[in-house]
Parts: structure tokens; C-alpha cells; sequence
């Protein structure tokens, strides 16, 4: 179905196609430069933002490799294949729900602590309890509280708040409070949600509104904890209009620094965090355009002599540019291609930093090239 | 040799500063630091100001360029608006710097940069827009800072 319905675009002559009539390569200018383009059946044509292909977990393996096998495929059709089967061990799984009008994502996230509620007894023989379980809970509570308070404090409509009690509930991080979504939707929050999690353990967050690449798969807390920050921080600035989050120090940010939890990733959950991570990558790109170092063999080959009458030019004068001494005749200095010279120590120093003539930025390495013309 | 450089290029400029430009070092223990008046050019809405500018040269100048900001409230767009006061300017970022720059030309490049504004390089934005289409506001709001915080 969405095999045969193919389309490849071409980059050389714009042209659109069917792939099983034409194949790969533009029928009309003979490029390879092409591209396999998703048109995704569409139900819904008048539909504003048709929900492009998901990178779904893959459940069986893509067909081709080429080509997207989800394209039709309905993200949230499945979970009703065999809703009992609740598996035993540990494991994140993550339920999505878009709108049929792809007017808003729902995104659940459900940790299986191999305690199902219905089948705890015989569950709890096969799989030992996770040492972890507890501290998760008392975490999940923190978490509730916190998302709760700070939700009902920036919008009083709230959904369903506090956590559900561990022995009678369904796996209580399905995040009532976290992962509520303050859109005016209805929530699409069902027993299906406790589905199978047949496919490779971790979460698989992503913006559906438009295709992305899989990221990495949450697996820690501290992915989760990431993970909730993104959300925040998404929703804060996407509905802007509709609730008004006090800006400051976010709960869990301070949550997650008193705990100072999982902290070997590359994860930071605070502004200032982040501040510091942005001006830290700031310094290390410092120059990121400037010119690299010049290699010791090229500093040291570059030729030397006696500053001569000409050198100094009509004023009778000069100074080397970098340390401003001026030089006198037969004072011994380094030329560069370029003509320009300076004092042998003064030179090496910034060409230990960059391979072009502090004067007119010429390369030291490209004696016969002209002038480069680029000039930022 | 930065320290030799910069002594040097500190006494050129006590000795025979650029015009409205007058230098001094803000600690005299201290060669990196640099206080610099800067009066407002004439012509430019900030004409009759006195602005503090603060040089701050590290310490492989000139192999690495001086941070110019205002000490003194501007209304520049190349000018940041908080309590930092940075300064944009082109010759100072890390792939334009040459070695070969001297200070003064430093300063008189930010002097300049007050008659001409160079909006699309800009840090503040709103300025930016609002040199580029209400110049009669913006000439009008720049004045009424320099009066308000620039002078004495």
C-alpha cells in the first residue's frame, strides 16, 4: 500500500513521481538526486497538519529500508491487540494519542515495575521486586505534589491530580500530573494505555507533529527527569497564551538539583544549568570561524632576515605590529608570504593560534594563492 | 610582552588621545582594566554625554581582543541594555581580531559606531527596527538617555 504509493521527489529538476513506475531515478532529468518522498494516506483531507508518518517503535521490521513503513500506519490502532498481557519485568513504554485532526498530541508514559495490579501475586514470584521500586514511588509522590501544586497555582482547571494508591491503581506514573497536557482536549487516557510493551524497552519521546529521528531511548530516571523538563519547557512557551507559568525556578529543577540524581548524562534541569552549559559551549566555540594553528614546521621554516632600508619604507621607520617596538635596521624578523614581517617570537605566538598573517589575514600556508577574497 | 604592549599603547593615548576620547586605568595596579570618557559625537543624539566606557584586555593581548561595554545607560542598538552595557562590534570577535589593532582605533571604532549605528549587526533588537524606520523616535529617545544618564 504505501510501497506502491511512493513518491520520489527530485532535488536537480523538482520533479515528483511514482517510484513503481519510474523507479529511483528522475524520469525527466535523469538525476539520482532524489529523494523518497511520504505522502501519507489521509483520511481527512481538510485535515490542517496531516499527521506525517511516526516513527514508531518498530514493532516488525521496516519492509524496506528505504522506505517508511508507518506511513499508514495508525499509532494508536494497536493497543488494543492484546491489552491483558502486561509484562513482567521492568520497562517504560510510552503511549501516544493524536487527535484525528492532529490538532494536539497526547504523550503517556507508563513505568512497569512488574507489580500489575490485577496479577501481583504471581508476577511478584517471577520477577524479584526492583530495589529501586520504592524510592521510584516515594519519587512518583514528590513528583505528583510538585506538578500539581505548580499546575493548580497557573491553571485551575486541572485533570485528575493526585497519585493513585500503588496496590489498587494502574502503574501510577502514567503521570496523571506529569504529562497532563492543559490543551482543550479530551483525555484519551485509557486501560489501553497498560498494553503490551512488546517492542525494546525505553522511551521514545518525539513531536509528532512532523517527522524526527529517534532519540535515544530513556532508560534511567534521570532520562525521564530530562524528559519532564523538556515537556515543561515546550509547553511553557507553545500555549504561552493559555497558561501562565510563573517563571523562576521550575520544582523539579530544584527537585532534581537537591537530589542531584543520575547526573552522568548530558542532562541539566535548571536555567541556570543551562546558562552555564551554553556560555561553557560559547568559550570552547570561541573562534569556531577563525583559522586554525599553523603547524610548528610551517613556523619555523618561515624565512628570516635583516630588516633592510626598504623594508622600512618612506617614513624611514617601523614597528613590528604585534609588540609595537620599533625595529631598527638589521634587526633580524620573520617574513611572511605575504611580505608582511614581525619579530620572530611575536609572530610564533599567534601563528600558534592561527595560520594567517595578522595583517591582511593572508594564509601563511598558500604562498602563490592571490589574496584570499574571503574577508569576515 | 602584553604588558609592554599595552603600557605603551596607554601612553600614546594619555599622550595624544583621539578626539573625545580620554583614557585612564581604572585601578593603577592594574594594566587590563581600562576607564575610558568618551563624550558623544557631535551631531549624534548623544552629542554633550559623557559616557564610561570599560576596556578590559586579556591577558594574551593582542593575541585575543579587548571587551569594550558602557558603563554608562545608552540607547544604542549595537549596545546592550542591562547592567553589562556589552558592546557589539565586528573587529573584536575572535576570527576578525588582528594583533595589528591598536586600541585607539578600538575606541575610535566605537566612537564611530555612535554617529552610525550598525543596525544589522545589532544586540538589541527593538533599537535596531526602530533606528531603521522611526529614526525621529529613536534620535528622540537616544537624547533623552544621554540627558537623563550621560550627563553630569
Amino acid at each position: 500500500m504505501a510501497d506502491a504509493r511512493d513518491r520520489v521527489f527530485c532535488h536537480a529538476c523538482g520533479g515528483v513521481w511514482l517510484r513503481d513506475e519510474h523507479g529511483l531515478e528522475c524520469p525527466h532529468c535523469q538525476s539520482d538526486f532524489t529523494e523518497i518522498v511520504e505522502i501519507p494516506p489521509d483520511p481527512e483531507a481538510e485535515a490542517p497538519d496531516p499527521p506525517e508518518a511516526f516513527p514508531e517503535e518498530p514493532r516488525q521490521p521496516p519492509r524496506r529500508a528505504n522506505t517508511n513503513p508507518w506511513a499508514d500506519h495508525n499509532p494508536w490502532a494497536h493497543h488494543d491487540d492484546d491489552p491483558d498481557e502486561w509484562g513482567p519485568g521492568d520497562g517504560l513504554r510510552t503511549h501516544n494519542y493524536r487527535s484525528p485532526d492532529g490538532r494536539f498530541t497526547f504523550t503517556s508514559t507508563t513505568f512497569n515495575s512488574g507489580f500489575g495490579p490485577q496479577r501481583s501475586g504471581q508476577r511478584s514470584r517471577q520477577a524479584p521486586p526492583d530495589p529501586l521500586t520504592p524510592v521510584i514511588w516515594g519519587l512518583d509522590r514528590i513528583f505528583h505534589g510538585l506538578a500539581d501544586t505548580y499546575q493548580q497555582q497557573n491553571r485551575p482547571r486541572s485533570g485528575p491530580g493526585s497519585a493513585p494508591e500503588p496496590s489498587t491503581a494502574p502503574p501510577p506514573w502514567v503521570a496523571g500530573g506529569m504529562f497532563r497536557h492543559g490543551h482543550d482536549f479530551d483525555m484519551h487516557h485509557d486501560d489501553d494505555t497498560h498494553g503490551p510493551y512488546s517492542g525494546e524497552p525505553g522511551l521514545r519521546p518525539r513531536n509528532t507533529d512532523g517527522p524526527q529521528p529517534q532519540v535515544t531511548p530513556l532508560r534511567t530516571l534521570g532520562d525521564i527527569l530530562a524528559q519532564l523538563q523538556d515537556n515543561f519547557g515546550n509547553r511553557q512557551t507553545n500555549i504561552a497564551g493559555e497558561a501562565h507559568f510563573t517563571t523562576g525556578t521550575h520544582p523539579l529543577a530544584l527537585l532534581s538539583t537537591l537530589l542531584n540524581f543520575d547526573r552522568h548524562g548530558d542532562a541539566v534541569y535548571s536555567q541556570e544549568e543551562l546558562d552555564r552549559v551554553i556560555s561553557q559551549l560559547v568559550e570552547q566555540n570561541m573562534g569556531g570561524t577563525a583559522p586554525p594553528p599553523a603547524s610548528q614546521n610551517a613556523i619555523s621554516s618561515l624565512p628570516k632576515k635583516p630588516v633592510d632600508q626598504e623594508m622600512l619604507g618612506h617614513e624611514g621607520k617601523a614597528e613590528c605590529s604585534i609588540c609595537m617596538d620599533p625595529v631598527e635596521i638589521g634587526t633580524e624578523v620573520t617574513v611572511l608570504p605575504c611580505t608582511h614581517w614581525f619579530h620572530y617570537s611575536c609572530i610564533e605566538m599567534w601563528l600558534n593560534q592561527h595560520n594567517t598573517c595578522p595583517h591582511c589575514r593572508r594564509p601563511i600556508d598558500l604562498p602563490n594563492e592571490p589574496e584570499p577574497s574571503r574577508h569576515r | 610582552m602584553s604588558q609592554k604592549r599595552i603600557a605603551k599603547e596607554l601612553a600614546e593615548l594619555v599622550e595624544s588621545p583621539p578626539e573625545g576620547i580620554k583614557v585612564e586605568l581604572a585601578d593603577e595596579s592594574d594594566l587590563y582594566l581600562w576607564n575610558v570618557y568618551m563624550e558623544g559625537p557631535e551631531g549624534s543624539p548623544f552629542q554633550n554625554g559623557k559616557f564610561l566606557v570599560k576596556l578590559k584586555l586579556p591577558t594574551e593581548y593582542p593575541f585575543k581582543p579587548p571587551a569594550v561595554s558602557f558603563g554608562t545607560k545608552i540607547y544604542h542598538p549595537n549596545v546592550t541594555n542591562d547592567d553589562k552595557g556589552s558592546m557589539c562590534l565586528g573587529m573584536l570577535r575572535p576570527d576578525e581580531w588582528k594583533p595589528s589593532s591598536k586600541i585607539a582605533a578600538v575606541l575610535q571604532f566605537a566612537r564611530q559606531l555612535l554617529v552610525e549605528p550598525m543596525p544589522d549587526d545589532a544586540v538589541e533588537g527593538r533599537i535596531a527596527e526602530q533606528y531603521k524606520n522611526d529614526r525621529a523616535r529613536y534620535d528622540e529617545l537616544a537624547k533623552e538617555w544621554t540627558r537623563k544618564y550621560a550627563t553630569a
